[in-house]
């Protein structure tokens, strides 16, 4: 730590002051006039737009067909560091699907949003998307399911996925 | 005669093997990686998967190792350039139609091909062609499922069914990259080692219908334990984790079960699991169960009208599911304590005791019937199941302990047998599993259930059919509060419960830990309430 000594103990504080205070009148006169270069925003009717990248609120995609995009092979809930996703997979009846997940399940308030389960999907079925405003009151429910993750009403009918099996089926892989 | 040994040069490793001793085998024998699929050690050798290649100094082709036997001077190695190239290709080519679909597939994690990859792998394939399309999720048999793109053709299924069960269900049909396996027309692969086929297949072709999405296999732990279903005593080994025990696997074992186990040996996990376990102590009084108690308080309960009563008023019956430690600790503390040799074996398979199917499945399904035999007759116990019979019908006996069998599927006569204990005046029931024919038995009358831990919970010896004593660790807890044979043993004879500590007292190993390190509250301070932090103030 160092040690501030003052050495002109006879200084006049008055013109420090007002120089201070014109800085204050000066951007207040600024910010009336030109209100659009305002930093700050008027929050809840106003909102920041975060870039397309930003990592929000988990989004289960889904194939063309409308069905969840996940085959549940457990490589997210295996790299997440908070241990926030559950999942319990299930035999499909169509032998081309095979596995699909029937329990989908992140704990918000466990997840770090690091994205790293968007990272470890083979298959483009989880995304972090743009939202982050979710705030609850006490008791209310932060561990969504399958149904919400996927099919949630700002979704409008769900995200598609880009890895379809079809198409990799036509290229032979 | 015995031949003389033979010498060879593996990697540079000086060793000597037996004659007629395959590369293979002195390589596994002594601890060398080789890449191989189709070769298994107690199967025929094929030769199609030729991954195994190795390079013999004076031949200029790199050759398998599977087939090919040591001789004097050989000079054998598998880490030049010229084998891994081979290897490599060779890989690849097993990967052309192979789906790569890791992620939904069971095997990932224990797969050989993703193991080989690792090590081998042409991370840059050029394979141009398109996947040959084949059948998915076939059902192969009340046990079994096939994915034949995932298959490799290594054979070894085949060969199984072939060589060991001799059931030949299994065979590859179609040639080139249209060949797959299959069963023939109409027929399952319905035998009762077909699990077997799923932990030989080096990939994800065969799986198990019961294990299938339940769990991916890097979540499990494993442990080597012996199987409970039956008198042989087959090495295996368990996977769980904290949600429970999911599978079990045999193990190596060349003196009881070789490489394999049983089906029905496979389900030995399912009683130990928490929705089928006892988990607290409860009494039935007066017509109706009680609220449940602590197992300890539970057992503590019953010891005290056990001491009350006559010698003559106690018996004990066991069955040949538990350790040969607990029927020892057992036997002591009512010979003993309780001055009583009222001690009866009930063993429903006594007249199939001696069926045997000639590989590993037999008629005695009690792991330890011999160890309870031997124990028996070390405290000089002669005693008949009709006397138990008589003396319970007559009133004779008051105070009935019942260690009852963790594996009830094989205990047919439970429910008859319940309602023949119900005679006691106090019926002790030890039970590691619920029996809902003892909940539901209308004669009760004061009975007391206390939860005892499965066979995974404990170590102990189990003694098999062939008087082999085998001693196994304990693997994990699943029912914490549940007590062995042994505590309960202590609880009865009024004795503390011991600590295992090796040869140290408990207070030694304590201080021991304790006063490692510098910083801590010393054992003597802890007992004085001081608490004195030596590295600093607050």
């Amino acid at each position: 730590m160092s040690v501030v000594t003052k050495e002109n103990k006879n200084v006049w504080y008055l013109p420090g002051i007002l120089t201070g205070l014109g800085i204050t009148l000066k951007h207040l006169i600024k910010n009336l006039t030109n209100k659009k270069q305002m930093i700050t925003l008027n929050y809840p009717e106003e909102k920041y737009e975060y870039s397309s990248r930003f990592k929000g609120n988990h989004i289960l995609t889904v194939k063309k067909d409308g069905a969840i995009r996940c085959t549940a092979c457990m490589l997210c809930a295996t790299n997440c560091p908070a241990q926030c996703i559950t999942i319990k997979a299930s035999e499909h009846p169509d032998a081309h699907v095979e596995k699909y997940p029937i329990n989908y399940e992140i704990d918000m308030l466990r997840c770090v949003f690091c994205g790293f389960c968007e990272e470890a999907c083979p298959v483009d079925a989880i995304r972090l998307g743009p939202e982050w405003q979710t705030p609850g009151l006490n008791g209310a429910n932060f561990t969504y399911d399958i149904n919400y993750l996927a099919y949630r009403s700002q979704l409008k009918g769900g995200v598609q996925s880009v890895v379809d099996d079809e198409d990799r089926n036509k290229a032979g892989i | 005669m015995s031949l003389p040994n033979i010498n060879c040069t593996i990697n540079g490793v000086a060793l000597s093997v037996k004659p007629g001793t395959t590369i293979i085998q002195a390589m596994s024998e002594n601890a060398q990686r080789i890449a191989h699929y189709c070769w298994h050690p107690g199967l025929s050798i094929a030769g199609v998967c030729r991954l195994c290649m190795v390079e013999v100094a004076g031949n200029p082709r790199v050759q398998i190792a599977c087939n090919t036997v040591v001789t004097e001077g050989m000079n054998i190695n598998n880490t030049s350039e010229k084998v891994k190239d081979a290897v490599k290709w060779g890989l690849d080519f097993h990967l052309i139609n192979h789906p790569l679909d890791c992620p939904i597939c069971d095997q990932a994690g224990e797969c050989g091909l993703q193991d080989q990859y690792m090590e081998y792998g042409k991370y840059n394939p050029e394979m141009a062609e398109k996947k040959q399309k084949k059948h998915k999720v076939v059902d192969l048999g009340p046990t079994v499922v096939l994915d034949s793109e995932r298959c490799i053709l290594c054979s070894r299924c085949t060969r199984f069914t072939d060589e060991v069960t001799k059931t030949h269900e299994l065979g590859i049909f179609n040639r080139g990259d249209h060949a797959e396996i299959g069963t023939h027309d109409g027929k399952k692969l319905d035998n009762k080692y077909s699990l077997n086929t799923v932990d030989i297949c080096p990939v994800g072709a065969l799986t198990s219908k019961d294990f299938r999405f339940k769990q991916r296999v890097w979540y499990l732990k494993d442990s080597n334990t012996i199987c409970n279903g039956c008198s042989t005593g087959c090495s295996v080994k368990v996977y769980f984790n904290k949600e429970g025990l999911f599978r079990v696997r045999p193990q190596h074992n060349a003196e009881v079960n070789g490489y394999w186990m049983c089906d029905e040996g496979r389900d030995t996990y399912k009683f130990v699991n928490k929705e089928h376990r006892l988990l607290k102590g409860r009494k039935f009084a007066n017509a109706s169960w009680h609220t449940e108690t602590h197992a300890g308080v539970a057992a503590k309960e019953a010891s005290g009208l056990l001491k009350t009563a006559q010698a003559d008023e106690i018996a004990l019956v066991l069955t040949g599911q538990n350790t040969v430690e607990e029927y020892e600790a057992l036997l002591t503390t009512f010979v003993n304590t309780f001055k009583t040799k009222n001690v009866y074996h009930w063993w429903p398979q006594e007249a199939q005791a001696a069926e045997f199917d000639g590989l590993l499945i037999r008629g005695d399904k009690n792991p330890n019937t011999k160890g309870l035999k031997q124990a028996l007759e070390k405290f000089n116990i002669n005693t008949k199941w009709s006397d138990l019979e008589q003396n319970l019908k007559s009133g004779k006996i008051k105070q009935l302990v019942v260690l009852g069998p963790e594996n009830i599927n094989v205990y047919k006569d439970i429910e008859q047998k319940i309602s023949l204990f119900s005679g006691a005046a106090h019926l002790i029931y030890l039970s590691s599993v619920k029996i809902p024919a003892l909940e539901n038995c209308s004669t009760l009358k004061t009975t007391t259930l206390v939860p005892v831990k499965s066979y995974i919970e404990k170590a102990g010896t189990f003694v098999n059919y062939n008087g082999l004593a085998q001693k196994f660790k304990k693997v994990t807890t699943v029912v914490s509060e549940a007590l062995t044979g042994t505590e309960i043993a202590q609880i009865f004879a009024g004795e503390n419960l011991k600590i295992e500590t090796g040869n140290h007292t408990a207070n030694e190993v304590l201080t021991a830990v304790s006063n490692t390190r510098k910083d801590q509250v010393t054992m003597d301070r802890l007992k004085k309430n001081e608490f004195v932090f030596s590295r600093g103030r607050l």
